[in-house]
């Protein structure tokens, strides 16, 4: 078919629909509203795996490998060996990351302990967190007011703190805790910053994930370990490396884990993520996102297309007289097969962009009333637009070729 | 000059075995071009079944036929609705216009379907409305005019493609007889312009008006009468 003849086509189909306005909308309507709830659920499920995926990084996500101590213990007693040997230390983290420099773009350690904490207002019994140096970036920490700790105080364990939101009010409910000073087990302890706020709501009204995140008392590890602890071992309650490459932590968690059983007595009492299992995580969360987006889109066209055959046959019956007329005045079938087609593709492509105007709208509205941001991929409106006219176009087929193989005397003859 | 209608031994049976029944029995009717030619007889005479054989809405089961000399029991559907575009004019008892289409459109159809571009299209639709009377009228829908209006804009639209016959089946049969008799005028003077003209109706009143009648009993031409010589152009 030349490109003229399908202009001309497209503009007898176009008069057809403006003259039979009511049913061509009726027609539309399924197109519409099966487009839309295409693209409202592929924007839902963009969001909410967006979301996910925000608080998956917020954990870790596969760029970050934490180690845990990990004690053997044999009838409720630590074996001689786990005795003889001393845990998870700061050396163990200066090792690894002295195994692949290149690779590790941070380490950050916690070392934790409860004890009375005072403060001019209040008195609690509280966690403290021991940090090292790379924990307020790798941590997702940012400092609202005063300062982060310096290498010295780092090094020498300085009798400086940082609180977060919920420590800094419950201790200093009036003015600034900067530089005010808190005593911990008898030491004075200089408040030298505060972080920012942590929130992270998965959906909006729910609770903050991460609002214990609030209540950390920030001290140097090495205060922790010697000063409150005592430990000249320096042991330590977790350590995270962070690998940016992404090819770079299968790798780096084998070589760690061998270092640390050689530094270890040959002893495995340290955990490691898990790494080949969040990453068989990641893929699959996504590969089910994928499945039941594209399974609730195909069903719900699939009922838009049913709803449309429907109409087109319903209206059949109505056209059964015009299309014994048509073939009357030299219509072949061939012709009124190609016309119906482009009506119906014609509506098709129409209700599409109608219906992607008003998923957008769907989306909107469900997200909101989620309470999760809106996300919507360009590949969201192009799949379901493809989607839409590939099935558009097959459940045209059937009216469409009904239409075609009226008789032209029977048709004449309809009542 | 070939015959506008070379019908020989044309028989036509609906259905098969024990149920058949057996419309048309042995039909030879031939038609010169300019001729006016009424088809009379009762109903289920098979006068309609002839008519849509003769208009190639449907095929004869036996026997052949040819239309200005084109044989067209061997043509495809496609083939049959090529003939009917471009050589015969139908005129229902029912117009059968287009409701949702405006008048020019209506007219405009067949040379749709032959192919004529738009603009060409809409110039001749507008001729022929200017033909039967109605150029003012040609945006209007079909149901904002009279019955004879509609029957005119039908006409309009059977001339649309020079046909070599116009076939009308009972086209004055919804109209009162003021309105009828001016569509028959009509129908008399596009035969005087070299039309072929053939009427279907049951009516001897209107038959008596073509030059001549041929009445069909029970699937067979009982008779034939002429009533007026054909005036040779």
């Amino acid at each position: 078919m030349s490109a003229g003849a399908f202009r001309e086509r497209l503009v007898e189909a176009s008069a057809e629909l403006r003259e039979n306005r009511g049913r061509a909308s009726l027609q539309a309507l399924g197109v519409v509203l099966g487009v839309a709830s295409v693209l409202g659920g592929f924007a839902i499920n963009d969001s909410m795996r967006q979301q996910a995926d925000r608080l998956f990084v917020r954990f870790g996500g596969l760029e970050k490998l934490r180690v845990y101590p990990n004690p053997i213990v044999k009838g409720g007693q630590p074996t001689a060996l786990q005795t003889a040997n001393l845990g998870l230390r700061s050396a163990d983290a200066a090792g690894g990351e002295a195994l692949d420099p290149a690779a590790v773009a941070g380490v950050s350690v916690r070392r934790f302990d409860r004890v009375l904490v005072k403060s001019p207002a209040t008195v609690q019994d509280r966690q403290v967190t021991g940090i090292g140096a790379d924990f307020i970036p790798m941590e997702g920490y940012a400092l609202a007011a005063g300062r982060g700790f310096t290498h010295s105080e780092l090094e020498t364990g300085a009798p400086v703190a940082i609180l977060g939101t919920q420590a800094a009010d419950s201790f200093f409910p009036t003015g600034s805790p900067v530089g005010q000073t808190l005593n911990l087990r008898g030491i004075p302890v200089t408040v030298v910053g505060t972080f920012q706020y942590r929130l992270f709501r998965f959906r909006e009204g729910a609770e903050n994930i991460f609002s214990w995140e609030n209540r950390i008392i920030a001290l140097p590890a090495a205060f922790v370990q010697k000063r409150l602890q005592g430990d000249p071992n320096l042991r330590l309650d977790q350590v995270a490396f962070k690998l940016p490459r992404a090819g770079d932590l299968m790798e780096f968690s084998r070589t760690l884990t061998g270092m640390l059983r050689t530094s270890h007595r040959m002893q495995t009492d340290f955990r490691l993520d898990d790494v080949a299992a969040r990453y068989a995580k990641a893929d699959s969360q996504g590969r089910i996102y994928d499945l039941v987006f594209l399974l609730s889109g195909v069903l719900a066209l699939l009922g838009g297309g049913i709803v449309n055959v429907n109409i087109q046959m319903a209206s059949l019956k109505d056209r059964v007289r015009e299309v014994g007329v048509k073939m009357a005045i030299g219509a072949s079938s061939r012709e009124i097969f190609k016309s119906f087609m482009t009506e119906a593709l014609l509506l098709t492509v129409l209700g599409s962009l109608a219906g992607l105007a008003v998923g957008v709208l769907f989306s909107w509205l469900i997200t909101r009333v989620l309470g999760v941001p809106l996300a919507m991929g360009l590949d969201s409106f192009v799949w379901a637009f493809l989607l839409a006219f590939g099935f558009g176009f097959a459940f045209s087929l059937f009216p469409a070729w009904k239409a075609s193989r009226l008789s032209p005397m029977e048709a004449l003859r309809y009542e | 000059m070939p015959l506008a209608i070379d019908a020989q031994s044309i028989t036509k049976v609906y259905g098969s075995g024990g149920t058949a029944v057996q419309a048309l029995r042995g039909i030879d009717l031939q038609v010169e071009r300019g001729e006016f030619l009424a088809l009379i007889g009762p109903s289920g005479s098979g006068k309609s079944t002839l008519m849509a054989i003769l208009g190639c809405l449907d095929r004869p089961s036996q026997g052949s036929y040819a239309l200005d000399g084109e044989p067209v029991e061997g043509l495809s559907g496609q083939g049959l609705a090529r003939i009917r575009n471009a050589r015969i004019g139908f005129v229902f008892q029912a117009y059968n216009l287009l409701a949702k289409a405006t008048v020019v459109r209506n007219v405009e159809l067949p040379l749709l379907y032959a192919g004529v571009p738009r603009q060409e299209r809409r110039r001749r639709a507008l001729a022929l409305l200017e033909q039967v009377g109605l150029a003012d009228q040609a945006h209007k829908l079909p149901g904002e005019l009279s019955g004879g209006q509609k029957q005119r804009v039908s006409i309009a639209r059977a001339l649309a493609n020079r046909p070599s016959i116009l076939l009308a089946d009972e086209p004055t049969g919804a109209l009162d007889s003021r309105t009828g008799a001016e569509i028959l005028e009509l129908f008399k003077d596009l035969n005087g312009q070299g039309n072929t003209v053939i009427l279907v109706t049951h009516d001897l009143g209107i038959a008596a008006q073509a030059h001549l009648q041929v009445e069909i009993r029970d699937g067979l031409i009982a008779t034939r009468t002429r009533t007026r010589i054909r005036e040779r152009p």
